[in-house]
């Protein structure tokens, strides 16, 4: 093998400023697709519990069809195929205005929201009965007991989980380059085509990539030990109270 | 049953309607009730009326369906035969602002059920607050008098998990008296609690009865039954097979059922 390696060609000419602009957009699609999917999957994770039967069939209806069809597959539907449907005018300005972006950001929150949905669900399941009917008894509805006591104590259970959706959700980001969002990975491999130097190129997207994620699950782990319920959940190497 | 309210407002004097409200008015009433899970029958034709100011417990074997009848009370079970009349209102009403009756029902578990991720203070406030709508400030000075009357008024500040199991089951009462509510339901109180700690919270509910506090009480606590109780009521196989008053009841109970059932409880 007789292979030069020649990191230069990442901060020369244009790369520099690609991979930022890529670091840019990687976060942009990652965190709106994130608040999406948290809001539908707490919101449809939720539901999926509640006494009324509709309700609960709405929600199981949304995670089946939308965690079951390929990331690959929505990205494309959003961008190719929901457009033509909708109103002239607001065509016009999506495609003026990033489509591909939007596109990509809907595709990815709401597969996320339908995966984050079953997280929820389990973190629900896993408080008893009696604390929701606990709430209930003092005159609380359904919706304030939700909102006060269940959610807070369930979002608190699955943070660990929740980590791992989110790490997945920031790294599947990727597929939008597919529809051609600029993010990171698309940026990666303009470099790596303008200078022929896979290697490098790739070498930087990955460390970039692991660093985005690392940077995550530290922070995750952090909100996990400040919303830690007191006494409640016994963790390895948690500070006494 | 309105034919016999109506009686009484018509005919007592203004001054004593409190008096009679505890005394003659029934404030719970079970109207040929039928309850199945599936197939099992769990509740079998239950007649049962409890007056305003009664201290009645429950008991039973296991599986003879005593918690299911006091869930029914604020319908945490729905029932498929028959009427449960609350304060007045009929359950099945498909009208029933269940929310307002639920906040006039207190209820305690056998597992606490305190909300951890929230102080004593915040237990306790939550339901005023967010049901009955008085102020933060308000809502603390009450649940400090409650605090203080179940004893543990340093422990405003604490988290459940900080709390031993007696503590814990004082400030879920705290937290269902904080409602005002007109009837307490207890579903086995003190079976989760280590033996030491079960005194504290039969004190705190013996003075609630004291007080004239409409008590529905499920527990294996026959000293309890026998000091505070108005009425035993015995049931069996989802049936009340006999009610009495506790000195005749634990003194020579009348079905075959019940002694055996005593003889098992009493003398082990």
């Amino acid at each position: 093998m007789n292979y030069h390696f020649d990191w230069s060609v990442l901060w020369t000419g244009q790369s520099g400023q690609w991979l930022l602009q890529g670091v840019v957009t990687t976060l942009e699609i990652s965190v709106l697709a994130w608040l999406l999917a948290l809001g539908l999957g707490t919101l449809s994770g939720a539901l999926r519990t509640v006494p009324f039967a509709p309700l609960r069939a709405l929600a199981t209806c949304y995670v089946e069809f939308f965690r079951n069809v390929p990331l690959l597959v929505w990205m494309f539907f959003w961008y190719f195929a929901l457009p033509p449907f909708l109103p002239q005018s607001l065509q016009d300005w999506l495609f003026n205005h990033g489509a591909e972006f939007w596109a990509g950001t809907v595709a990815l929150g709401v597969y996320h929201g339908a995966r984050f949905s079953e997280v929820i669900r389990a973190g629900i399941q896993a408080i008893p009965k009696t604390q929701f009917e606990a709430a209930i008894s003092t005159g609380l509805s359904t919706g304030q007991a939700y909102r006060l006591i269940i959610l807070p104590i369930a979002l608190r259970l699955i943070i660990p989980p929740a980590t791992n959706e989110s790490l997945n959700l920031l790294k599947n980001s990727s597929v939008a380059l597919t529809i051609g969002v600029a993010e990171l990975t698309f940026q990666t491999r303009q470099i790596e085509t303008y200078t022929a130097r896979a290697f490098e190129a790739l070498t930087a997207g990955t460390l970039i990539y692991l660093a985005l994620c690392l940077t995550i699950a530290f922070v995750m782990a952090r909100v996990e030990r400040r919303f830690a319920i007191p006494g409640m959940i016994a963790r390895v190497g948690a500070a006494e109270h | 049953m309105l034919q016999f309210v109506n009686d009484h407002i018509v005919c007592r004097p203004v001054i004593c309607k409190s008096l009679c409200d505890r005394i003659f008015i029934p404030v719970v009433e079970f109207q040929h009730v039928n309850k199945w899970f599936g197939t099992l029958h769990v509740l079998k034709e239950i007649d049962l009326q409890i007056e305003s100011g009664e201290v009645v417990v429950i008991c039973g074997p296991s599986g003879s369906g005593k918690s299911t009848l006091i869930r029914c009370i604020n319908r945490l079970e729905a029932v498929q035969s028959g009427e449960i009349i609350v304060a007045g209102k009929q359950l099945s009403d498909p009208s029933l602002d269940l929310r307002a009756l639920r906040a006039e029902i207190g209820f305690v578990f056998q597992q606490f059920n305190l909300y951890p991720h929230l102080s004593v203070m915040e237990n306790i406030t939550l339901g005023p607050i967010k049901v009955r709508r008085v102020s933060r400030e308000e809502g603390e000075k009450t649940a400090m008098q409650l605090l203080e009357r179940v004893g543990i008024p340093d422990k405003a500040g604490a988290f459940p998990a900080s709390l031993s199991g007696g503590q814990q089951q004082r400030v879920a009462i705290a937290r269902a008296l904080a409602m005002q509510p007109k009837i307490m339901l207890f579903d086995e109180p003190t079976s989760a609690l280590d033996p030491e700690m079960i005194n504290e919270v039969l004190e705190v509910m013996t003075d609630l009865a004291r007080d004239g506090m409409t008590m529905v009480v499920v527990t294996h606590e026959m000293g309890f039954a026998r000091r505070v109780a108005h009425r035993v009521v015995f049931m069996d196989e989802g049936q009340i097979i006999e009610e009495g008053k506790p000195e005749s009841f634990f003194a020579e109970p009348k079905s075959p059922r019940a002694k055996q059932f005593l003889s098992k409880i009493l003398f082990h």
